[in-house]
């Protein structure tokens, strides 16, 4: 029998399962350095113990025996009756692997399948807490995979002396022990010898676990407790895939006082579908895109009443964008959570001491965005750890620290984001790339001498430029520099590099905050309109042409003493291109494509707009370097381009 | 009628809003509220005044133990625990019991029955049921200490109480017992000079940590039944879960026998099912009491057994916690007896 996927209560569960097995991923990762650290064994425990709830309403049977052992052994070990130890933690770090594929199977759809007896034996083996018991085949008896778990807890299936056998195996002496029959097909015997336990002991031991001065402490001020209900029950806000959460800015603070608005609090948040949200940002683009045109109409009629109205307007249009824009917001964490456990798995069988460090992880961005650049960054972070940082004992050698440092980093910078993923490794040495370059017969020895550090440095996002000799399994995985350089350039991003031989590499990612709405420089090439993507604009002037240069059989030129290569758009988007007759003084925009920087010759400057972006019409669809069309503030149409596509198709020179 | 009012407490969001489901559809009931964990809880019982209160026991912040103890202590109200039926699961709920929750529920449902549609029912029956019949006033909390200093009416003779010399006692109970019997059993001296046999409507996961943790509040050796054993004094048999405790052998010398429940069994263990076992034993010389709890189990056995010369208490409707069986059992006039949870655990203590 499969699940229905589309279930409203499955989706409610898959969204809470989803949000405890991320927090699971970092709260197991962040126990491994401290170990003792109750509330986050409580918590561990908890989530466990959810999931297990969720599941077992949903009758995700494999889902419910996994947690239940989960569940158990972190309970034991928030008892301080066990310490984690590294095997555990590995195995820890199985079973959530193990959960998430579960997670996956009944997000798609299916039961999940039940976990590997092994894995639950191992923990089960973690249940007796002194002596360490190894997993006998006895205890996993086969005859509990076919147990339902109403006969489980009937004790239908095992006599009593059966029991005492099994009890006698586990505790070697046949010590008075508590029997679970777990009613899920699990191993069916777990043993726990800590029933000796006096209530005094567990009073105690509740109290600790539970914080017993804060009860006490909120017992003798209940004037204040009641006055704040506001503030005690915080609303969900839970940034989801796939559901995006939006709960109310303003809490009323001033209903507080009253029984029945408080219990409205409880839940303010509602779920909304990530589709619904898309058609509403589709139609907000509308509106800009009328309101674009209201103001464009509106300078032809010198009314001053009418002037008023239409800035009215455009003040709203940018708030309700605004408004819109950020229900779709997620902060960062959401792929940056994902990477404390990357580093720990890679660093650890690469026998590296890496510490990241992450920072600015509450930066919203774009739903869409932060899926997008998930990939990417998990790339160039396993980069990092695999190329970047050095083995311990070469750190030692060169005066470093033996723990390396990866830093992870996302901040909001007008308009776009800021990510940065900087080690304190080895570096990159130009030389070794110029000369690699020439090796793969990329350029010639002459080309290669005149590339910048930077423009080296670049060189590994070209098409099969790997930096190690042998591809390792790890940095491997599929997916080369180049393709991560083609999925941020797609998300109109820019990326840039900066290293030093001995201090480290730092790579940036600028993306813009949304994909929707872009703002855009609008220019004419002949009589038509285009439009450059804002982001990747870097700077405008007028050029002498004269002062041009030929250097390879491309023409160039020089800005601040830098050399770049300079394009005439016209030349290949228009039909109408007549050399003859051009002006003296042009316009050039310098524009960021990837890592390298160009210069396009251009008709006319119009201005800047923020557009929406309207896929192409069947008769253009496919067109190189055309990422959409828009329609402009005139009511004519403008075609959007893609300037890294625009370069391969286009240039003879493959950035 | 209003409807029952009922705040829900979990931290579970998913769980939260099922219950909220599924409690929304009884007409009889309505959510007044959420709370996801215990501290939003005590705030909002006494902002909202809940008639009835579901409870996860695993939360943030403060767990559902802590707020049963704060939430009887500043407002009292009926607390329905859903737990895990695990040997963990029954430790936490019956502390949560001792604090002062009435009942319990697995939190997984096909724990009570493989019919999501008739888990439901029961859920909301039961939420509906505690709101209604529990004695908010006279919930189990705190007795369990303040009884020890109750002033102790002397009584003189057994005679005075039984209907003539004993050989067995059987207490069965259901909702709210675990705490009464917990008052009872802890009063009894260690020389207590029968057995004891208890019926305790109670899932099979719990009933082990149950006799144990009776054990060790008791100066009597309290443990679960096991098949075969022989009855002596001063020791109380409590009837396995999910089985059937039945009597066997001769009034010298008795047996226990465990028997498997069978599905068409309203209640594992059963009252009647036991008492009726002991028909051919001493009926004249056994004492039954029936504790607080829902339903009319125990009536049966107490039908046949009183004319055969057993003596019959019953809790009395201010002590009780559900006022269900033992109302069965006055209601049918079986009762010899019908006493205060204090007076049954002194005048048994007094037995001998």
């Amino acid at each position: 029998m499969a699940l229905d996927s589309e279930d409203e209560i499955l989706q409610d569960f898959l969204v809470e399962a989803d949000e405890i097995l991320e927090s699971l991923n970092e709260q197991l990762v962040a126990l491994e350095t401290q170990p003792e650290n109750s509330d986050l064994l409580n918590s561990i425990f908890r989530g466990f113990h959810t999931i297990k709830g969720g599941a077992g309403f949903l009758s995700l049977d494999a889902m419910v025996a996994l947690c239940h052992k989960g569940e158990d052994v972190f309970n034991i070990l928030r008892q301080g009756e066990r310490t984690v130890d590294a095997e555990m933690m590995d195995t820890f770090l199985k079973v959530l692997d193990i959960l998430n594929t579960m997670f996956v199977e009944t997000k798609s759809g299916e039961y999940p399948s039940p976990a590997d007896p092994a894995i639950l034996a191992q923990l089960a083996s973690y249940l007796a807490p002194t002596v360490p018991v190894i997993p006998e085949p006895v205890v996993t008896a086969p005859v509990a995979a076919t147990v339902t778990p109403n006969e489980a807890t009937d004790n239908d299936d095992i006599t009593d002396e059966e029991f005492e056998a099994l009890l006698n195996q586990l505790h070697g002496d046949g010590a008075p022990g508590t029997v679970t029959t777990s009613p899920a097909p699990a191993p069916i015997a777990t043993t726990k010898s800590n029933d000796d336990i006096t209530e005094e002991e567990f009073e105690a031991l509740l109290d600790e676990l539970q914080g017993k001065k804060k009860t006490v402490a909120a017992s003798q001020q209940p004037i204040i407790e009641a006055s704040i209900p506001t503030a005690v029950l915080t609303p969900e806000i839970k940034a989801l895939s796939p559901k995006v959460i939006i709960s109310p800015q303003t809490a009323n603070v001033d209903t507080a006082a009253k029984p029945a608005a408080a219990a409205k609090q409880a839940e303010t948040s509602v779920r909304v579908d990530t589709a619904r949200l898309d058609e509403i940002m589709n139609m907000v683009g509308e509106l800009v895109l009328v309101r674009n045109r209201i103001s464009t109409l509106e300078a032809t009629f010198e009314n001053e009443e009418m002037a008023k109205a239409v800035n009215n307007l455009a003040v709203v249009t940018a708030d309700l964008q605004n408004a819109v824009m950020k229900t779709r917001m997620q902060p960062i964490k959401k792929v940056f959570g994902r990477f404390p456990r990357v580093v720990r798995d890679l660093a650890r069988s690469l026998k590296k001491d890496i510490n990241l460090e992450l920072r600015g992880e509450e930066t919203d961005l774009d739903k869409n965005l932060v899926e997008a650049l998930a990939d990417p960054l998990v790339h160039l972070v396993r980069n990092a750890v695999d190329h970047g940082v050095e083995m311990p004992d070469v750190r030692e050698k060169s005066g470093k620290s033996r723990q390396g440092l990866i830093v992870l980093a996302a901040a909001q910078e007008g308009d776009h984001i800021l990510l940065t993923i900087s080690d304190d490794g080895a570096g990159m040495d130009a030389n070794v790339l110029r000369q690699k370059a020439v090796e793969k017969g990329m350029m010639d020895e002459e080309t290669a001498s005149r590339l910048t550090d930077s423009e080296c440095f670049a060189l590994i996002f070209a098409p099969g430029f790997s930096m190690k000799a042998e591809i390792s399994d790890i940095s491997g995985r599929g997916v080369g520099m180049d393709v991560v350089k083609t999925s941020i350039s797609k998300l109109n991003g820019v990326i840039d590099i900066k290293s030093e031989v001995g201090i480290g590499t730092t790579l940036s990612i600028k993306v813009p905050l949304t994909l929707a709405i872009m703002p855009t420089l609008m220019v004419m090439l002949g009589d038509q309109i285009f439009a450059f993507p804002l982001v990747s604009v870097n700077e405008i002037f007028h050029l002498d042409l004269t002062k041009t240069h030929m250097v390879d059989g491309q023409k160039t030129i020089m800005v601040r003493k830098k050399t770049l290569p300079l394009f005439f758009l016209r030349k290949w988007l228009t039909s109408s291109f007549n050399p003859s007759g051009k002006p003296e003084i042009e316009h050039v925009v310098i524009v960021n494509v990837g890592t390298q920087r160009v210069g396009f010759v251009v008709d006319q400057l119009i201005g800047q707009e923020e557009v929406v972006i309207k896929p192409l019409g069947a008769l253009l669809q496919g067109t190189k370097g055309l990422a959409g069309a828009t329609i402009t503030g005139d009511g004519r149409i403008a075609l959007i381009l893609d300037f890294p596509e625009l370069m391969n198709t286009y240039a003879n020179r493959g950035y | 009628m209003p409807p029952v009012r009922v705040l829900i407490v979990d931290d579970s969001g998913f769980f939260r809003r099922r219950l909220s489901e599924i409690i929304a559809r009884d007409p009889r009931l309505q959510v007044i509220g959420m709370a996801s964990n215990g501290l939003e809880a005590v705030t909002q019982v006494s902002l909202l005044k809940p008639d009835v209160i579901s409870m996860d026991i695993e939360m943030p912040v403060m767990d559902g133990i802590s707020a049963v103890r704060k939430i009887m202590a500043q407002h009292p109200t009926p607390i329905l625990m859903l737990s895990t039926w695990s040997t963990e699961g029954a430790k936490s709920t019956l502390e949560a019991l001792e604090a002062g929750a009435v009942d319990y529920l697995p939190k997984r449902f096909q724990d009570i029955s493989d019919d999501t549609n008739i888990a439901h029912q029961l859920l909301c029956q039961r939420l509906h049921d505690l709101a209604t019949n529990s004695h908010t006033n006279n919930l189990p909390t705190a007795k369990v200490s303040s009884i020890l200093h109750a002033a102790r009416p002397p009584y003189a003779t057994a005679n005075q109480t039984t209907n003539g010399p004993i050989r067995l006692v059987a207490i069965g109970t259901s909702t709210g017992g675990p705490v009464a019997l917990q008052v009872i059993l802890s009063q009894l001296p260690s020389d207590f000079p029968y057995p004891i046999l208890l019926i305790q409507h109670m899932p099979a996961a719990f009933t082990p940590s149950f006799a144990q943790r009776l054990d060790t509040q008791c100066k009597i050796t309290i443990k679960q039944a096991i098949n075969g054993e022989k009855l002596v004094p001063g020791t109380a048999y409590l009837a396995p879960g999910g089985m059937q405790m039945i009597i066997k052998g001769t009034k010298i010398s008795s047996i226990v026998e465990i028997q498997t429940g069978q599905s068409d069994q309203t209640y594992k263990p059963s009252i009647d099912l036991t008492l009726e076992s002991l028909i051919p034993m001493c009926p004249a010389e056994t004492l039954v009491i029936i504790l607080t709890g829902m339903g009319a189990d125990g009536r049966e056995g107490c039908r046949q057994l009183r004319p055969l010369g057993a003596t019959i208490w019953a809790q009395d409707k201010q002590s009780s916690t559900i006022y269900g069986m033992p109302m069965a059992i006055a209601k049918a006039d079986l009762a010899d007896k019908i006493l205060s949870l204090n007076d049954i655990a002194h005048r048994l203590a007094e037995l001998r």
